[in-house]
């Protein structure tokens, strides 16, 4: 009997685990087929498809062109496409092309950007468009360039604009100028009233974070027979794209912070961040060109975190770059442009550091970062003594940032960059600082042996 | 699942036997008992991984999805809607008007939308006008016909009111004495039948809809002379009616809506809603070839005067060459009519919160709308500077395409301004000859980002300073010497009469008799002589070719100047050192024209018209120019009147300002 029983309950759980299983299929299914209303993922008509996200293209390239809207492609898919056959694609432009090669690539969405100045924000777009069967959403926000001043309540400004036709969507960016000569788009954020299944947004390749990009050169082409504008270069644009985020200034705690510490608007502090606004900028001129990139360091990275603004009282202008980076014409480069070096410490292979003279005073500070497994260090040298410093950080990116007119980068952590640099009590101006002692995360590590002394202290 | 079905090859008659049966089978088969066990197992094991596997997959999925709308795509900030007023669907509204000595109101359905209780203010006439179809407040205006004049600003007002509105007029202390005829005939024609026998210090109040019913009125008669009539309390209902009977059919364009949206919400702009022939709000001005400031970013800096503003953006959409996506509106305060006037013409406008009292706000104000201009338009070497109570020339934009370089090229200037200081109509007459002076005169004028960015705003002055920001601008610590470039006849025109540090009187003395440019297209001569070398020499080829005035007459009179016309004269007047204008302003004032502080001078020389003639005025021994004067002409002295008599000249006005 017992032989039974066990029989029994054998199947019996066997059945309910079936009946489980069922259940659960079919949810796991009608949940996909809800998440992909729209971007149904069978693959029924694979050629159907194709054509679908073609002509949606078409007609949206038809609607902006009757409408005079200058677009430009940025779709990294399909850019990645055309950057294969460039070459091709520049010299043959006007052969119809045999097979739908790039506009039929299966994906989601196509993404177009949009010069903010080039238009006129007609509302008369959305009739036709909507004339056309597209839906529209819009995604407006704050205007950070407005931001900065104080109480000013600036309209919000369209960031984002979804049209979807179908099954396919057209995904246009916003690009706005902004002080600094770059452009740069908004975050896509949905309020709280916007329908949140319009289309998959996670998907989208623009949005998650704001980003900072180069004015592009464009070049008219026709793929896949639609005549349409891309980034003369597509690779490098793909490039900037891999790291375009873009962090705004924290304008209401600099608020606060001047609030509490009032800032100091003395001749001699304007005329020192004047100083200090030219040098960056002519620092920035000479590094970009060498294709050097850099990033806001110390004193100059802190005053940017904390008062969106050049430390009244620090007396140089500090960036950080990595020693891999590191190229034998620095020095040269910023001698002919009338910054005369005025010491280096330490060698490529260990604790590089170099200063040039700016007018006035004004002392420009370049120090190179060396990379370890868990993490990255700079290094200081006491001339007179030879004695050797370590400055260890947490491992960051590089985020695009603005500072004094200037598309700039900052460590994407800043805070923990500024934190482990200046201590929990950051917050705080210190006015007496000294580079061996002060710093929160200094080392020290050894001398120099004498020997190495003429190369590895030199001042000028 | 196989080995749990029958065999349908044996046929159970009866199931339990069938089970017996099989379960018999099947305990004679142990090995193939034990296989199913093990199957059995097996499966139960299977079913339950994928189980887990498949409850784990939805909820990540579905986790997924939420994270990323809850995390990253989701506004941070809570952007909850400012609830609307309830659009009521009720067709009548309560209407509640007083009218007292001290104290008026107006309550509609409940909701005070006027309330005066100030002492020493709000005398007159205070009238709201109501959409007939919402009941929303439309405008609201005060006249005080206890004073000259302001009868005909409330006719004219009146007159602009679109028919069907609903009118509510409220008496605060006194509102008759100089209510005339003309007036009272308006409010009779409304449906008062009290307006024509107000008299002193009656109160008053009537509800009614333009060209329509009356809804009430109550009146009271002051028993005397001295005391006033007892306070009025009308309550009574009106009647909506639907939105389309208040609405006008315009055709269904893009700036028909916009129009619509305007009318439907204010009153008192006239035309601009007439459903016949409404007058337009697009203007498309002929473009200007080779616009040098087609792409100089506007800025207009406005506060809550928005009829000034109206007119103002009316004039400047006018003006050839202009370019209205680089205009933006920077309103001070969180006004709505102002932004209502900015969306009708379709422009951008920016609020400001006020932080400060004054003067102090004007300045920060200024401030916070050139920093956004530079922010908002990051490519522009300039920014023009205008305000809300300026008309704009014709050729404004061409007057400045036409100068804007020495702005780039030379550096010893500071602006370029459309207003001359001493540009009346006696005292200007070339559209297009340009002076530099070394005064900034504002009122319509172009910043050099440089020098905004590197050394205004970094000191400019704080909230706490009580500044005003063009006196501070003023001051040689900003200036350095610098020059400003202007014309002989203003590009801007100066209407604005309710002000800051305005009045009436001030206005009448000072800005009236302006002269304003009105010719299209006017081409400015030799714009190159205005660099800083270039103009000395045109000084001293100008001081060369004068005559010299006979220095023996008064200066005053008009026989001063022969009666000729076009011909250059030079007078010499006493200066002691570069500070001592005593005589330039007994001068500037017998010639009415500004003489509350000293504008338009370069070196010691000033230049006006007078009949016609280019009339020059150098301060000697001060200017470098006294060289020019011949030996036996005794520079004219004019003693300055006693301190009591000076006193009672000048009008109490702050000295100088334009706001």
């Amino acid at each position: 009997m017992q032989k039974i029983n066990k029989n029994v309950i054998l199947a019996l759980l066997s059945l309910t685990s079936l009946v489980f299983l069922l259940f659960q299929l079919y949810n796991y299914k009608f949940y996909l087929s809800k998440n992909g209303a729209v971007f149904s993922k069978v693959r029924g008509s694979q050629s159907g498809q194709h054509s679908t996200r073609w002509h949606v293209v078409r007609k949206f390239l038809g609607l902006i062109s009757s409408h005079n809207i200058p677009v430009y492609l940025i779709d990294p898919l399909i850019l990645g496409l055309v950057d294969k056959d460039i070459e091709q694609i520049r010299s043959s432009s006007d052969v119809p092309s045999p097979e739908c090669k790039y506009f039929c690539a299966p994906r989601d969405f196509t993404t177009f950007a949009l010069l903010d100045k080039t238009w006129k924000h007609e509302i008369g777009l959305f009739r036709t468009a909507e004339k056309m069967g597209f839906q529209w959403l819009k995604i407006i926000n704050k205007d950070p360039r407005l931001d900065g001043i104080d109480d000013l309540s600036g309209i919000e400004i369209p960031l984002h604009y979804i049209f979807k036709l179908s099954s396919h969507a057209i995904h246009l960016v916003v690009f706005y100028e902004r002080s600094g000569n770059y452009l740069w788009h908004g975050p896509l954020r949905l309020k709280q009233h916007m329908d949140r299944k319009f289309v998959p947004f996670q998907k989208l390749h623009f949005g998650r974070y704001p980003g900072a990009y180069e004015k592009p050169e464009l070049l008219l082409v026709s793929i896949d027979d639609l005549k349409v504008q891309i980034p003369k270069n597509p690779s490098s644009f793909l490039e900037e794209m891999s790291h375009s985020r873009f962090l705004e200034c924290r304008y209401r705690e600099a608020q606060a912070f001047v609030q509490l510490y009032p800032d100091d608007a003395s001749l001699d502090v304007v005329e020192f961040r004047k100083r200090a606004k030219s040098l960056l900028h002519l620092a920035a001129l000479i590094l970009n060109s060498l294709g050097v990139k850099f990033w806001l360091s110390s004193g100059t990275c802190l005053g940017w975190y904390r008062q969106c603004n050049v430390i009244p009282y620090s007396k140089d202008v500090d960036l950080g770059v990595f020693i891999r980076d590191y190229k034998a014409d620095i020095i040269p480069a910023f001698q002919k442009a009338g910054l005369p070096l005025k010491h280096k410490f330490g060698k490529v292979e260990d604790s590089l550091e170099l200063s040039f003279q700016g007018e006035d005073d004004v002392k420009l500070d370049i120090f190179f970062f060396y990379e370890e497994d868990d993490h990255i260090w700079n290094g200081g040298t006491q001339a007179k003594s030879g004695k050797k410093f370590k400055y260890l950080f947490p491992k960051f990116t590089l985020c695009w940032t603005e500072f004094i007119e200037l598309k700039v980068h900052v460590p994407c952590e800043t805070l923990q960059y500024v934190e482990t640099n200046y201590g929990p009590d950051w917050k705080v101006p210190v006015k007496m600082w000294d580079w061996k002692s002060s710093p929160y995360n200094v080392q020290y590590s050894g001398v120099w042996p004498v020997d190495e002394w003429d190369d590895v202290i030199q001042i000028y | 699942m196989d080995e749990w079905n029958p065999n349908p090859a044996v046929k159970p008659h009866k199931k339990r036997s069938w089970y017996l049966a099989w379960k018999y089978k099947l305990m004679n088969q142990r090995a193939l008992r034990k296989l199913c066990q093990t199957g059995a197992v097996l499966f139960l094991l299977v079913t339950v991984i994928v189980n887990i596997k498949l409850i784990l997959d939805t909820r990540r999925a579905a986790y997924e999805e939420e994270e990323e709308y809850a995390q990253d795509y989701d506004d941070e900030v809570l952007n909850v809607e400012v609830a609307r007023h309830p659009v009521s669907n009720k067709k009548i509204l309560d209407v509640e008007v007083y009218s007292s000595r001290s104290k008026v109101y107006v309550a509609v359905d409940g909701t005070t939308v006027l309330e005066d209780e100030a002492r020493e203010q709000g005398r007159g006439i205070h009238v709201i006008v109501l959409n007939q179809a919402t009941g929303h407040v439309m405008a609201k205006r005060v006249f005080d016909t206890y004073s000259p004049h302001e009868d005909e600003a409330m006719v004219l007002f009146l007159n602009m009111v679109a028919r069907g509105r609903i009118l509510i007029f409220t008496i605060k202390d006194e509102g008759s004495f100089h209510l005339k005829d003309t007036a009272k005939n308006v409010l009779k024609s409304l449906g008062s039948q009290v307006a024509p026998f107000l008299s002193w210090r009656d109160m008053w109040t009537f509800v009614g809809k333009k060209g329509g019913e009356v809804y009430g009125e109550k009146h009271t008669k002051s028993p005397a002379l001295s005391t006033w009539g007892d306070p009025v309390l009308l309550k009574t209902e009106v009647h909506l009616t639907s939105v389309e009977d208040a609405e006008c059919h315009w055709p269904d364009t893009e700036l028909n809506r916009r129009r619509k949206r305007f009318c439907s919400k204010v009153e008192g702009y006239g035309s601009v809603c007439s459903c016949k022939d409404p007058t337009p709000i697009e203007f498309n001005p002929d473009p200007l070839k080779d616009n040098k400031v087609f792409n100089v970013p506007v800025a207009v800096i406005a506060g809550n005067r928005p009829n000034y503003l109206y007119r103002m953006l009316r004039s400047l959409l006018s003006a050839q060459g202009v370019n209205p996506q680089m205009i933006t509106v920077f309103i001070d305060g969180y006004y709505e009519e102002p932004m209502d006037v900015v969306e009708l013409f379709g422009l951008s406008g920016i609020q400001h919160t006020p932080i400060s009292i004054k003067n102090a706000r004007v300045s920060q104000h200024y401030k916070a709308s050139l920093t956004a201009t530079f922010n908002l338009f990051p490519d522009a070497k300039f920014a023009v500077v205008l305000e809300e109570d300026l008309d704009i020339s014709v050729d404004f934009f061409s007057f400045l395409s036409q100068s804007i370089h020495l702005l780039e090229e030379d550096e010893s200037l500071y602006c370029i301004s459309a207003w001359n200081d001493q540009g009346y109509e006696h005292t200007a007459e070339d559209p297009s000859l340009l002076y530099r002076v070394e005064t900034m005169p504002g009122l319509g004028w172009v910043l050099r980002k440089s020098l905004y960015k590197d050394e205004l705003e970094p000191k400019w002055p704080t909230p706490e300073k009580l500044w005003d920001w063009d006196m501070w601008m003023r001051m040689p610590e900003q200036r350095k010497g610098r020059e400003c470039i202007i014309p002989d006849i203003s590009r801007s025109y100066h209407f604005g009469i309710v002000g800051l540090n305005m009045n009436g009187y001030f206005h009448e003395a000072y800005f009236k008799k302006h002269k304003f440019n009105t010719v299209p297209n006017v081409q400015l001569k030799n714009v190159g002589s205005l660099r800083k070398d270039a103009y000395e020499t045109e000084i001293h080829r100008l001081l060369g070719e004068a005559e010299v005035l006979d220095h023996s007459k008064n200066p005053c009179e008009d026989s001063f100047v022969p009666d000729t016309e076009g011909r250059v004269y030079v007078m010499f007047i006493r200066m002691e050192q570069e500070a001592d204008f005593t005589t330039w302003t007994q001068l500037a004032k017998c010639l009415h024209i500004w003489d509350l502080d000293v504008r338009g001078n370069h070196k010691g020389l000033w230049r006006i018209f007078r009949k016609k003639n280019h009339f020059l005025v150098v301060g000697v021994p001060a200017s470098p120019y006294s060289s020019k004067k011949p030996s036996s002409v005794t520079p004219i002295y004019i003693e300055p009147p006693a301190k009591e008599e000076g006193a009672a000249a000048v009008p109490a006005v702050p000295a100088a300002e334009q706001t």
